[in-house]
């Protein structure tokens, strides 16, 4: 403890972290361009609650592209547009998959905007029809409810009737409803029956991920510091001017581009940003091109090789024997197969680390538990473990790399490897 | 106030113990008086440690300690889910649950696996949460009863925002006594251990998928997730998807840590450490779990205090090197029972064993010794040996090894080894391999039995005819007693039921005793075990 952490280095690292875990602040758009996704998106929806229609859209994107972030922004102005006006019932695929559940969820909702008394007891067709009927008066209220259907693929499973229901109610004149579907897959609209899929809007609008210049934006967005705030005027003109020195340092572009070339979303840039921000110096409190690098090496794991290093030498062997079972052709192996290959290369090598049967069955076990290995079949529970074939789970390629990599590696096993 | 405190305490004492044994509990356990939770029984509740005691208390674990620190971030600042992971026993539990006893955070902690289903999962947090505690006066029930994802996701804010509220309202207030003045804060954290067990649920195709987005579904930023795991991210991936939370790893100990680990708490340092000069490069060559080793060592350094006579002799090189060529006999047979467990020694140090799961495992620690180390009746020895033949001998060959004269069979096997080509051998020991003990129905078994019974007996005492009328009179009084052997031997592991048969839809058996076992047991009644084993 010779330097002390600088506190407005702590207050800086705080408002970073809290900016990296709010979703409206990086998916907030720069200014009202006409072809982002958040003015489409609000154009759609208030012209639908403005001239009193229904409306449905789908938001495809994969995972951390933003698709609920801009679509709370939308419905956020909106609320402050249109006051009273607006109903939001939110259900995700995750929570109410099923049919009656999401009835239940949505009659729940409605009760809690409106002040009515909800009744667990009621039955599915209590709930539909009391949703038919809330749609209706809110279509003469002309009152908009907003149904936004996260993970939508997952309604499509089963019967759709949760679907179906909502989007017929939608094809009489009284009803005023937007029905939103947030999915992941690009082919959700395929996933849905005939009657429903009749009964849909094409719309879509598909959220990608940022180019680079985007991302250059974001960057620079995210992590300067505002000046007017109550963190020091200096220290934050310092800070601004070392982060854009790095911004701009062709190294520190590689790096980012490296983690891109991986993941691409928003989000996971966002993860990969909190990871390096939390490596930040609180001594010297800037942010260096170390962090990033070191972020990098954290986020991007190689499972597989890790696991390998953590084997011990007997494991080790195990594995090469399983592997070399695997060369033979032999289609299905068990734990007797590989101590007769195990006991086979000792035979013709002699080597040091022969050991008995209980030891090896227990290392053996260890494999099992770090899911190196597995069962092939999840039959035979009644049979013990020496009798059920496994198979590997890493490829020879990557057993040889990991072998390789091994700090103490007999080189005995990397001649059997071959 | 101080009554309070005390009960807290001992409230908590549970947690303390989680991090001690590492695992397992965690669950809290009911006082007997009668004690007001407060939000203060969120934190670890014993006094708060430094970072020095906490990075001392960890040897080979700074990395992985500072890491966890800078992504739990300084106080009230949000922060994305945690993925943390690494081997059995490499200390993740523990390191976690010690961090927060240092930073004095509040947070709900819930192992998968003392909350085995998705309902006492949720009503674990929600009881946690709500200050809820199961005692007689609630009737040992939960909070909320909650089965269902979406039901859990409304009381789960419900209860976060309340809890939430409370700690912003008194800042500080709770962290009187806290050496800095530090703690507390507004976050509070969500910690849910073994998550590896959920894949076996039901329905874990859509609860991973769910506990993964909770993040997100709930979408506040005052709660804060880490997951616990003893296997890779890669292990969960599925067709769902999810966002992926950041992975702190969490390696197996290196040779260097684990000399310092071990060598913690010892009494006699210098002598401890050339203990593990000579034993930790062996050792480590089998196994690096901490669990195991300590295990294997405490036995082992016994024998070697023995070996080297008195106990505190000033170690100079010859006197070393006088114990080690003592001690070097005992180092092989040790590596290669490594895993035996005598039952006296568990009793007397409550160390953790590793859990044990099939009756074959046990078994292998049999094997270096010479006679067996449990009781165990004649007849369920007897029966037992009939087990172990029914599954080792094919049905067909019964008759001809169990007829009147008994062990007719050496006239066979002479003959089979010439009879039968090499590569038809090599084909069926394959398969024997393969295929393991076979199944038998309890009429075969009982079949056997009797057989081998008055064999028994008529080569014991030498008898002629009636008496072996007599003894299988005796058999069929001793017919519900072998029954009730049977499932005590099953029970034990040592017979499994298997699948009852498609065709005759009674229930089979296998026997999953190995041969060094069975001999043995034949030994012990004098059995003449070989005659009757059938050698392809």
């Amino acid at each position: 403890m010779e330097a002390e952490d600088l506190p407005e280095a702590k207050a800086a690292l705080s408002l970073l972290r809290s900016r990296l875990c709010n979703t409206s602040f990086y998916f907030k758009p720069p200014s009202d361009s006409s072809d982002s996704n958040y003015s489409k998106l609000k154009f759609i929806i208030s012209s639908s609650v403005a001239e009193a229609c229904n409306n449905s859209i789908l938001l495809l994107g994969p995972r951390g592209s933003g698709k609920m972030a801009v679509l709370e922004l939308v419905l956020q102005d909106l609320l402050l547009e249109y006051p009273d006006m607006i109903t939001v019932i939110r259900l995700s695929g995750l929570l109410h998959c099923d049919d009656n559940g999401a009835f239940k969820e949505i009659a729940r909702q409605l009760c809690s905007e409106y002040q009515l008394l909800f009744s667990k007891m009621a039955s599915f067709d209590d709930n539909s029809q009391f949703m038919i009927a809330m749609l209706r008066e809110c279509g003469l209220a002309h009152k908009t409810i907003v149904f936004v259907l996260d993970e939508f693929d997952l309604f499509a499973q089963g019967k759709q009737r949760l679907l179906y229901s909502l989007l017929d109610a939608m094809q009489s004149v009284s009803s005023q409803a937007v029905v939103i579907g947030i999915s992941c897959r690009l082919d959700a609209d395929q996933l849905l029956e005939k009657r429903v899929r009749s009964r849909f809007s094409h719309r879509k609008l598909l959220f990608l991920p940022p180019c680079k210049e985007d991302v250059e934006r974001l960057l620079e967005h995210i992590l300067t510091l505002p000046i007017d705030s109550d963190l020091p005027h200096d220290y934050t003109i310092k800070f601004n001017a070392k982060l854009h020195n790095m911004l701009a340092d062709e190294r520190f572009k590689k790096i980012i581009n490296t983690y891109l070339d991986s993941d691409s979303t928003v989000k996971q840039l966002v993860r990969y940003l909190f990871c390096a921000i939390s490596k930040m110096n609180l001594k010297s409190g800037m942010l260096t091109l170390e962090n990033f690098e070191h972020a990098l090496s954290n986020i991007q794991r190689q499972p597989k090789q890790e696991c390998i290093k953590d084997c011990s030498i007997l494991e080790l062997y195990i594995l090469v024997c399983m592997k070399r079972l695997e060369v033979k052709e032999q289609n299905s192996y068990n734990f007797n197969s590989v101590m007769k290959e195990y006991k086979s290369i000792h035979d013709s090598f002699q080597t040091s680390d022969y050991y008995s049967r209980s030891v090896c069955l227990r290392a053996f076990e260890h494999l099992l538990q770090r899911e190196l290995i597995c069962f092939t079949d999840n039959r035979g529970h009644n049979q013990s473990i020496e009798f059920r074939p496994v198979k590997l789970l890493i490829s020879s390629p990557e057993l040889h790399l990991g072998l390789k990599a091994y700090r103490s590696c007999p080189v005995i096993l990397q001649k059997l490897m071959n | 106030m101080s009554k309070e405190e005390s009960s807290k305490s001992n409230r908590r004492t549970t947690r303390s113990s989680a991090a001690a044994v590492l695992r397992d509990s965690g669950e809290t356990k009911k006082t007997y008086h009668p004690h007001i939770p407060t939000l203060n029984d969120l934190v670890f509740g014993e006094d708060t440690i430094s970072k020095e005691d906490l990075l001392s208390s960890f040897p080979g674990r700074h990395a992985q300690i500072l890491e966890l620190l800078n992504l739990l971030g300084p106080l009230n600042s949000p922060m994305l889910p945690l993925f943390v992971y690494g081997g059995t026993s490499s200390g993740k539990t523990s390191v976690i649950l010690q961090t927060f006893r240092h930073l004095n955070r509040p947070f709900v902690y819930s192992s998968c696996r003392t909350c085995y289903n998705l309902r006492t999962l949720f009503e674990s947090i929600l009881n946690q949460l709500l200050l809820h505690q199961k005692d007689a006066g609630s009737g040992y029930l939960s909070a909320k009863r909650c089965e269902k994802p979406s039901d859990f996701v409304n009381f789960l804010r419900e209860a976060l925002v309340k809890v939430v509220n409370t700690l912003q309202g008194n800042p500080g207030k709770l962290s009187t006594k806290k050496l800095t003045g530090q703690g507390h804060g507004h976050m509070i954290y969500l910690i849910f251990d073994n998550l590896e067990l959920v894949r076996n649920w039901d329905k874990s195709s859509s609860i991973l998928p769910f506990l993964f987005n909770l993040h997100e579904v709930l979408n506040m930023n005052e709660v804060g997730f880490l997951f616990i795991s003893n296997t890779s991210p890669d292990t969960y991936y599925s067709n769902m998807g999810y966002l992926e939370p950041i992975p702190v790893y969490f390696f197996e100990y290196t040779e260097d840590d684990l000399r310092q680990i071990l060598s913690r708490n010892q009494t006699n340092q210098e002598m401890y450490s050339s203990f593990l000069s000579i034993v930790l490069g062996p050792f480590c060559r089998i196994t690096r779990q901490v669990n195991e080793l300590s295990i294997a060592f405490s036995s082992l350094y016994k024998t070697y205090r023995e070996a080297s006579g008195d106990l505190n002799n000033v170690p100079n090189e010859s006197s070393k090197r006088a114990r080690f060529s003592h001690f070097q006999p005992h180092i092989a047979p040790a590596l290669n029972q490594i895993f035996k467990i005598s039952s006296q020694r568990s009793e007397l140090n409550n160390l953790k064993e590793p859990k044990r799961k099939g009756g074959s495992k046990k078994l292998g620690g049999f094997d270096s010794s010479e006679d067996l180390d449990f009781h165990m009746s004649t007849s369920a020895k007897y029966l037992l040996l009939s087990a172990f033949l029914a599954s080792r001998n094919p049905a067909t060959l019964d008759a001809s090894l169990f007829d009147s004269t008994g062990g007719a069979s050496s006239r066979k096997r002479k003959k089979r080894p010439s009879e039968k080509a090499i590569e038809q051998k090599e084909i069926s020991e394959q398969e024997l391999l393969m295929k393991g003990p076979g199944t038998f129905p309890l009429e075969r078994l009982l079949a056997i039995f009797q057989c081998i019974t008055s064999v028994a007996e008529t080569s014991l005492e030498d008898v002629q005819g009636d008496v072996v009328m007599e003894s299988q009179n005796e058999d069929s009084e001793l017919m519900s007693d072998v029954l009730l052997q049977l499932s005590s031997l099953c029970n034990a592991n040592f017979v499994v039921k298997g699948g009852s048969c498609p065709l005759e839809g009674s229930t089979r058996y296998r026997s999953t005793v190995s041969e060094d076992m069975a001999s043995k047991v034949a030994r012990s009644i004098k059995f003449p075990l070989s005659k009757y084993m059938y050698r392809r």
